[in-house]
């Protein structure tokens, strides 16, 4: 439960879960393309914030 | 405009978490000090992006995407002028007396460099002013929440408020700047694709040149004259009112902003927090200021982006984000834009809360009512605080129905308070024969002309409640004047009732005056981790800045 007290695990959670959310929204309405590439950009960005909390935490 | 489950499950998704790390960081709340001063103990990143978080509020997110639209690039000098350099000044010249001195607020180091009764009118100021803001905050969501969504007034402003208190009384102010750092992220990342689309559609920055007024496309041109720039306002009252005493009294006294860098790790962090800042603080404009000046393509282009007219019969420039909203997101990325929104809010609401219960409770209540009590003591009234602190933003929520523009209210509060304040602080730094009484009577005479000032004066139909002796070409113009005019108030009085009095001995100022403070020689070698280096890289790109867009 530490990991959920560095905050960066904290946002990239946030980000990550919203990124899937808005792909799986777009995935049914694939007339929308930008909650498919806002979802994407959100999921790389929530990634790249738990890679950071992961790195920080081994070092 | 129609939320479904989608954006519904993205709002809670944002409450669940906010809620969560208010639970999260409950355990490691044991003292008062670590419920309203985060123990000193947060990282410099998360400082950095708190401080600018912290100022991300209602009035900046829909307030200047208002001014975008209402008086163009203009707007900017808000950030470029009226933030950058002081933001840099704090860190660099004035962190070391807040932080080296142990203030554990702003008002403790008036108390420290001057006397009691300076601290005192201080904090009850301040104290007032926060309100007012967090109510002005909460008033402005659930406006927003019933124009756009249909949710009852009540409604909203109650589960913002019920939110905002839950989280903070849990985790006090880390669990606050925590949030605040996630809310920063959700803002630029939730309005950013709403400013591609809307960019993309009105042509870029090609078609903004062709469609707008070529006023509202400069930065400088057309500030020899009122009539002739979009804000009307002339130089002076830009560069002294906006550039100087507005920005310094805000970025350099206001405990608001200056709380998130106090409670860095070492005085290297807290020094470096508001210089850091501003990077992202120069940018700001790309997110809130932008959107309002794409709408004017927009207008020019296409039907429907028409801003509609509120209950005063006059332009409500607060709707362009909403409307651009409902014009570009889709369902999904809609409940995103409607949640950075919403974030916004609390954000600015809980900055001011935290500020509000930290000033309370040692600034007043520890100095005038119950000194020396246990550390759980305070910890119990810094949360009583905080519930007293929200329902009071409540109650002010309620009277600021009867406003239309926010941020030209918001200017106006800051000058009668901030605007004098600074001359106090720059005075009591820097001049070592500055007195408590000076200080005082300075700070009264000041916000005394800011009140005069603004009772004989009128400008959009405000003011004049004394006497109807002038006119200003804009609410802007009018804050500017009064907050230059209020700080020379400040400045000769506090001078020459200092003059009149007796100086506080060398021994007793040393570490809060600058004559009297050995200099900082900071060890750390490369330049972008000295406060200074790094703040002059910031200000140079800031002057090219305002040079290309001139």
């Amino acid at each position: 439960m530490d990991r959920f007290l560095d905050l960066r695990f904290v946002i990239g959670l946030f980000f990550i879960l919203t990124g899937l959310l808005l792909l799986l929204y777009g995935c049914f309405h694939p007339q929308e393309t930008i909650n498919l590439w806002s979802g994407g950009l959100f999921l790389i960005f929530g990634l790249f914030m738990a890679f950071l909390s992961f790195k920080v935490k081994q070092s | 405009m129609h939320l479904e489950l989608i954006d519904y499950g993205i709002i809670a998704l944002y409450f669940l978490f906010v809620l969560g790390i208010g639970l999260m960081l409950k355990k490691k709340i044991k003292t008062g000090n670590d419920f309203l001063m985060s123990n000193r103990n947060i990282p410099l990143w998360i400082t950095s992006l708190a401080f600018i978080s912290a100022n991300l509020g209602a009035q900046e997110v829909l307030g200047m995407a208002a001014n975008g639209a209402k008086y163009g690039l203009y707007t900017v000098h808000f950030y470029w002028l009226g933030a950058t350099l002081a933001m840099i000044f704090l860190g660099v010249f004035m962190m070391p007396f807040y932080y080296g001195s142990k203030a554990r607020s702003v008002p403790e180091y008036l108390k420290l460099r001057f006397d009691e009764k300076t601290r005192t009118f201080n904090a009850l100021t301040f104290a007032g002013m926060t309100v007012f803001s967090s109510g002005v905050s909460l008033y402005a969501l659930a406006m927003l929440m019933q124009v756009m969504l249909g949710w009852d007034f009540d409604f909203s402003i109650w589960l913002a408020a019920g939110i905002v208190l839950v989280y903070i009384f849990l985790g006090g102010l880390t669990s606050a700047v925590y949030n605040e750092v996630l809310q920063f992220f959700l803002i630029v990342l939730g309005i950013a694709p709403l400013v591609y689309i809307a960019l993309h559609k009105a042509g870029g920055w090609e078609g903004i040149i062709q469609h707008v007024d070529d006023a509202k496309l400069h930065v400088w041109k057309g500030l020899s004259s009122p009539e002739k720039n979009p804000m009307g306002v002339d130089a002076v009252s830009m560069v002294f009112g906006l550039g100087f005493v507005l920005a310094f009294g805000y970025w350099c006294t206001d405990f608001l902003v200056v709380q998130r860098a106090m409670i860095s790790r070492n005085l290297n962090e807290a020094r470096r927090t508001p210089v850091i800042a501003t990077i992202p603080k120069v940018f700001m404009p790309l997110i809130v200021i932008l959107p309002g000046i794409v709408l004017l393509a927009l207008q020019q282009q296409f039907d429907g982006f028409q801003l509609p007219i509120n209950a005063s019969g006059q332009t409500d420039y607060n709707m362009v984000l909403p409307l651009l909203l409902k014009k570009f997101y889709p369902n999904g990325l809609l409940g995103v834009g409607i949640t950075a929104l919403i974030a916004s809010f609390m954000s600015g609401m809980a900055g001011n809360v935290t500020a509000f219960n930290t000033v309370w409770t040692f600034d007043i209540y520890q100095t005038h009512i119950r000194k020396n009590a246990s550390e759980k003591h305070y910890l119990y009234v810094g949360k009583i605080t905080t519930v007293a602190g929200i329902l009071i933003s409540v109650a002010t929520a309620y009277v600021a129905r009867g406003y239309n523009s926010i941020m030209d209210l918001l200017q106006l509060v800051f000058s009668f308070v901030n605007a004098p304040l600074f001359a106090t602080f720059f005075l009591g730094m820097f001049w070592k024969r500055t007195t408590g009484n000076g200080a005082f009577w300075g700070l009264m005479a000041g916000t005394l002309t800011a009140a005069f000032v603004h009772g004989v004066s009128v400008a959009e139909g405000k003011g004049g409640w004394i006497y109807h002796y002038t006119d200003f070409y804009s609410g802007t113009s009018q804050a500017f004047t009064i907050a230059y005019l209020s700080f020379l108030a400040c400045l000769v009085v506090t001078i020459v009732v200092s003059l009149f009095g007796k100086p506080k001995p060398d021994q007793e100022l040393t570490g809060l005056v600058y004559s009297l403070t050995e200099r900082i020689k900071d060890p750390e070698q490369r330049w972008y981790k000295n406060p200074l280096w790094l703040g002059v890289a910031v200000l140079v790109f800031t002057i090219a800045l305002n040079i290309i867009f001139f």
